[in-house]
């Protein structure tokens, strides 16, 4: 039973979603305070690459290894971020050409490629990875086994952030300041929110979320560094953001409706069903249109869509 | 506040300001636009800091980095444009960004905060549902969730710029009440406005701006309106004389508006049937207090707005609806209320502004190109002939001042013979001097022949230039009178929704 | 105390100044990283700017990069002029190579000088169309055009991983067995192989006609955006969109053309791809160097103007260039992307100084009071 299609894809759909849910939970920190950052996909490979060096050579148990390789991808994400916010807040820069150019200092052709090769770390396979573990010995449950209890720690890490990103978001003050702060700098301002510290601390975090996200892949998903590794997760994310309307708990629907696209062609081509795998992998893109189509009415926009300082920089001494 | 000195780029917004305000006290701070008024309310809270100068609280120096030092000196603000967050609840705004009682705990709780602010609502008079979303609420309920933010923090320093500007006279009058109880309890209310009937009304004591400076401070029981008005505009006012009006003959109707309905941004009626004609050379005046409709009625005759129903006619020929280019074509001339940005495109040179709607002209282009030289000559002509200063054709836009942009959009506006001219504030925000130069132009222009519709909200303005003052309220005409009999007490009185 | 100020006028020099500024303040950056990676910067710098400029072929192959860049700059500058974010040059370009590649197809058998104009035609028109997805749905939905085009890049990117690897589709090249097992796309007629001229300046130095295609759309652009009626209200409507319906412009039908010109500029570079240098539907070859996203960093570091891209796709594309030649154990393959966004980093900083007046301390200068 637990080698059936669905069980099968709705496990992978958990293990491809995860990558895109750290970054699409770190996208929405930073997209709720206003600040639009289009370099996830840069921040996502710098954290796979340097999460990926401090496991080949950091000597020390494997939990311990693995916790500091975490600690360093988020450090590296958020390095990456502070770029990107020291241009769009500090500098007001177009925060769509900043968001580019990160990826592009970053990305698949940039600093991740310059760090993966200049650190030899393409010739071997991971020393340490994140295994699936037992949860509570449950594993062998039909249907759910695999789906809920056969995950590695980063899947249920993943599900605790979604939690504390929602109830952040929701019902703390900071959380409750931070949606001012991307609704209306302005009044934030005004009421004595420090506007420029919330964008730095959000936009960090969120890089660190997406550093994370880089790591699940290069930890537990293929773990081995070659250059592009995420493939494209970083956009994806950023839909997912949109997709999700802005909310933690959609993030995670909508992460694993994504990664079953990603997993089923290759579950479907290792049973001999040959479907362009394009047809599922476009999907994702497709469907981010349409729902960008669905809420683009001006009604739609004021009950769930996107922050209405989304993009814009604040500046309060100007006339 | 003692030698307030504050600068902007190009511009000396206070110039060595002195204020001084007592515990339990309603000080009015009064000054035409542009004297000075927000700039120091907003150095007062921390928002801007001023460039020379010291603030003392309760008899102490005091420095402010930031809005929140400020509110810790528990001092509040009501902005003329509010400072809310519009998706958020009424109780969410109150409590963003305090950081005492309630405000400290990491855990929001929605219900104590619902709870105090409901309490608060109903001891001062100003009642709003806290679970309310913000941009569910009419422009007075905001309001009162600015002053309840305020009393949420229980400010001993409660400022508001102009806060009557976009209330009915009762509403008004609610309002002062509340300020009154506020004052009783020993708070002081920093109460910013130009109106001086307003002033006089509520005010303890009044301070006068004029051009950056502090002109006077005195007990407004001994100011008259009069003395006030004198001091606020520096020398004796005249009362500008009633325009001159050619007997009535029978005329064509120029402009005929058809019961119009046009709906707002929020997607209910802003203008709910109206209908009115103005004749060739006359200048009739749609009166009323901002945000009756007049925006949405403007827009409409000009094509930016789609009508639900009705028509424009110009010269008995029907108007395509929301299209401009038709009512330009149909010479429909609009000046703006929002000059820059509406009226202009700012990063561009005055050139390209002058021709902003004649570029499809034979005399701008040949084909699809642009006569450049002509083009610099026409801005070269308008600058000229209308007497904008500081600006050569390839000035951009937002590098002039108010009331140099006004006289840009006026001379477009005007330079096409228009048949019809919507003029919307066209003096607000401007100084005497240039009031006096506009109301000329108008005037002028009606004698060419056009039929202008002034819509405005200064009494004065209006009866010193409309032949027929049409009063608009809710988005509908409540009156019609003549403008040369017409009595400022009946036309404020409608105006604020009352009946004759 | 630092202060920020918005300018009221943008002295002409700065506009020169600042971008050279940043070029240096970013190789000085770069140095940075180089030394803290154990490289020794100028010997780096040296080797890159031989290898982009003054080795033996070196200005061949620098062109060879440019070419596309200087498309897809051109299209991204068209676009942002009016603060139409079109991100989709990437995909636009792909379209312009599928369209390009078919109608070469079509019309074999045909001249040279028929088959360059085919090919150009349905490369513009089929990024136009690819373009005209966003646009239409910015017009008349308002959808944000940043993240539907952004989305339609990947799209686009595998319809034509589709088109040759996993189906029959027309541009593959069934014709051999061993073109089933490795598929490519079917080698295009010679007559569809575009010309190249030579300069002799030293060294001989092949010049691509695409290049010169991308020049003359530069005139071209330059032309309609500072001299046109159209011109005109594409800068109004990207600097107030209330002042241009005022004026009475039709808004909706200029994001459209606007959106359609943008991508048929990006389509002609997947054109100039097929006739100048692939000569086959490559989909490798032409999402390998990111031409798009380049293209959207030439536009920004040439600050929008049409000349300033063809000159900044020059400086960027022998980079790239560099980059490609000098690949191996002692030069690491990233260094190059590196670069071209600490470049932007710094441009992106600089334009603040172009926007903005900063002025330190609290020294008065005169102040005028208007009215």
């Amino acid at each position: 039973m637990n080698n059936s299609i669905v069980v099968v894809v709705l496990a992978s759909a958990v293990l491809y979603g995860t990558p895109l849910l750290y970054a699409a939970l770190g996208e929405l920190l930073a997209e709720r305070s206003g600040v639009l950052n289009l370099g996830v996909e840069g921040m996502m490979l710098v954290g796979a690459v340097l999460g990926f060096w401090a496991v080949q050579r950091i000597g020390a148990s494997t939990p311990l290894v693995l916790a500091g390789a975490i600690g360093v991808a988020a450090l590296a994400g958020a390095a990456m971020a502070l770029i990107h916010a020291f241009l769009v807040i500090t500098l007001r820069a177009n925060q769509i050409v900043s968001g580019l150019a990160l990826t592009l200092f970053a990305g698949g052709a940039g600093l991740s490629s310059y760090l993966g090769n200049d650190l030899s770390l393409g010739d071997a396979p991971a020393r340490h990875v994140f295994r699936d573990v037992n949860a509570f010995g449950l594993q062998k449950l039909p249907v759910a086994g695999p789906i809920v209890f056969g995950q590695s720690l980063l899947v249920y890490a993943s599900w605790l952030s979604v939690i504390a990103v929602a109830l952040y978001l929701s019902r703390t003050r900071p959380g409750l300041n931070v949606r001012a702060v991307g609704e209306s700098p302005a009044a934030a301002d005004a009421m004595g929110i420090n506007v420029t510290a919330y964008r730095y601390a959000h936009t960090m975090v969120g890089g660190a979320f997406a550093g994370v996200g880089g790591a699940t892949f290069s930890l537990s998903i293929t773990p081995q560094w070659v250059d592009n590794l995420t493939s494209g997760a970083g956009w994806i994310a950023i839909a997912l953001v949109i997709f999700a309307f802005w909310r933690p708990a959609l993030c995670l629907v909508g992460a694993y409706f994504f990664g079953a696209f990603a997993a089923l062609p290759f579950t479907l081509q290792a049973r001999g069903v040959t479907v362009a795998p394009e047809l599922f992998q476009s999907l994702p893109y497709v469907m981010t249109i349409v729902v960008l189509v669905l809420v683009s009415s001006r009604g739609a926009r004021l009950r769930l869509g996107a922050p209405a300082a989304l993009g814009t920089p604040y500046v309060r001494e100007e006339r | 506040m003692r030698g307030i000195v504050k600068r902007f780029p190009g511009v000396l917004a206070n110039d060595g300001v002195d204020f001084e305000a007592a515990e339990g006290e309603i000080h009015a701070l009064l000054g035409e636009n542009g004297a000075g008024k927000s700039t120091l309310a907003n150095i007062l809270i921390g928002l801007y800091r001023p460039d020379e100068g010291e603030i003392s609280l309760y008899g102490r120096p005091t420095h402010f980095h930031s809005p929140r030092d400020a509110l810790e000196a528990r001092i509040s603000m009501v902005h003329q444009h509010f400072r809310l967050v519009t998706p958020f609840s009424v109780a969410e705004n109150v409590i963003l960004g305090d950081h005492r009682g309630e405000g400290r705990r990491f855990i929001v709780n929605p219900r104590a905060i619902e709870r105090r602010v409901a309490g608060l609502g109903e001891r001062y008079g100003i009642a709003v549902d806290p679970r309310a979303r913000v941009w569910q609420l009419s422009v007075g309920e905001q309001q009162r969730v600015e002053i309840l933010k305020a009393l949420y923090r229980d400010a001993r320093i409660l400022i508001l710029d102009e806060p009557t500007a976009v209330l009915t006279p009762q509403e008004a009058e609610a309002l002062f009440h509340t300020l009154r109880t506020m004052a009783a309890e020993g708070r002081t209310i920093v109460f910013i406005s130009h109106k001086l009937k307003e002033v006089k009304a509520v005010a303890d004591r009044v301070t006068v701006l004029r051009g950056g400076r502090s002109i006077a401070s005195l007990p407004s029981a001994e100011a008259t309106q009069r003395s006030l008005a004198n001091l606020m505009v520096g020398r004796e006012v005249e009362m500008q004389g009633r325009r001159e009006r050619k007997p009535p003959e029978a005329r064509s109707e120029r402009l005929e508006i058809d019961a119009l309905w046009v709906p707002s941004d929020r997607g209910g009626p802003a203008v709910k049937g109206i209908s009115l004609c103005a004749g060739a050379g006359e200048i009739v005046a749609v009166a009323g207090v901002a945000g009756n409709g007049q925006r949405e009625l403007a827009e409409a005759i000009a094509g930016m707005r789609t009508p639900a129903a009705g028509a424009v006619h110009v010269g008995g020929k029907a108007l395509r609806a929301g299209d401009p280019r038709d009512a330009i074509e149909a010479g429909i001339a609009y000046v703006p209320e929002d000059r820059l940005g509406t009226g202009l495109a700012p990063s561009l040179s005055v050139a390209s502004n002058v021709v902003l709607k004649s570029y499809r002209s034979a005399a701008v282009s040949r084909g699809p190109l642009l006569r450049l030289g002509s083009i610099r000559a026409r801005a070269a002509e308008l600058i000229q002939r209308y007497h904008v200063s500081g600006a050569v054709p390839s000035t951009p836009a937002r590098g002039l001042s108010g009331g140099n942009l006004q006289k840009v959009v006026l001379g477009r506006e005007l330079s096409g013979q228009p048949r019809v001219l919507i003029a919307a504030s066209p003096t607000r925000g401007l100084d005497v001097g240039a009031i006096e130069t506009v109301h000329a132009y108008l005037r002028e222009a009606a004698g060419s022949g056009a039929a202008i519709l002034l819509i405005s909200e200064d009494l004065d303005e209006i009866l010193a230039l409309a032949d027929r003052v049409a009063v608009i309220y809710e988005g509908a005409l409540v009156g019609e009178v003549d403008g040369a009999t017409a009595d400022v007490e009946e036309v404020g009185l409608l105006m604020a929704g009352g009946t004759r | 105390m630092i202060r920020v100020e918005r300018r009221l006028r943008r002295p002409r020099w700065l506009t020169v100044a600042v971008p050279v500024g940043s070029l240096a303040l970013a190789f000085v950056t770069s140095a940075v990283v180089l030394v803290a990676t154990g490289h020794a910067p100028l010997h780096t710098y040296r080797r890159l700017i031989d290898a982009g400029f003054l080795a033996n072929g070196a200005l061949s192959s620098s062109l060879t990069s440019a070419t596309p860049l200087c498309f897809t700059g051109l299209g991204a500058a068209a676009a942002f002029r009016m603060q139409l974010f079109n991100i989709g040059g990437e995909g636009q370009l792909y379209f312009g190579a599928i369209g390009a590649a078919a109608a070469a197809l079509l019309f074999a058998g045909q001249s040279t000088p028929v088959e360059i104009v085919v090919m150009c035609l349905a490369g513009a028109a089929a990024g136009a169309a690819w373009a005209a997805i966003p646009g239409l749905l910015r017009a008349f939905l308002h959808t944000n055009e940043i993240i539907t085009s952004l989305m339609l890049n990947y799209v686009a990117a595998l319809i034509l991983n589709y088109l040759i690897f996993d189906s029959l589709s027309y541009w593959r090249d069934t014709s051999t067995a061993e073109a089933k097992v490795f598929p490519q796309g079917k080698t295009l007629p010679d007559a569809a192989t575009w010309p190249t001229s030579t300069l002799h300046l030293g060294t001989a130095i092949v010049v691509p006609l695409g290049i010169l295609l991308a020049a003359v759309l530069a005139a071209g652009l330059w032309t309609l955006y500072s001299r046109t009626r159209f011109g005109l209200e594409v800068q109004v409507i990207g600097d107030s969109p209330r002042a241009a319906r005022y004026a009475g412009m039709r808004t909706r039908r200029k994001i459209v053309a606007v959106m359609c010109l943008s991508g048929a500029i990006a389509g002609l570079g997947g054109a100039s791809q097929d006739g100048d240098f692939r000569h086959l539907l490559d989909p490798r070859g032409l999402s390998q160097a990111a031409y798009g996203y380049g293209g959207i960093v030439v536009a920004a570091l040439a600050r929008y103007n049409p000349f300033a891209v063809v000159l900044v796709a020059f400086l960027l594309g022998g980079l790239q260039n560099a980059g490609y030649a000098l690949q191996g154990a002692d030069f690491p393959s990233g260094l190059v992307g590196v670069m071209q966004g600490m470049i932007l980093f710094c441009a992106l900083g600089g334009e603040l100084l172009v926007r903005y007046r900063i002025r330190f301390g609290r020294t008065a200068r005169p102040v005028v009071t208007t009215a």
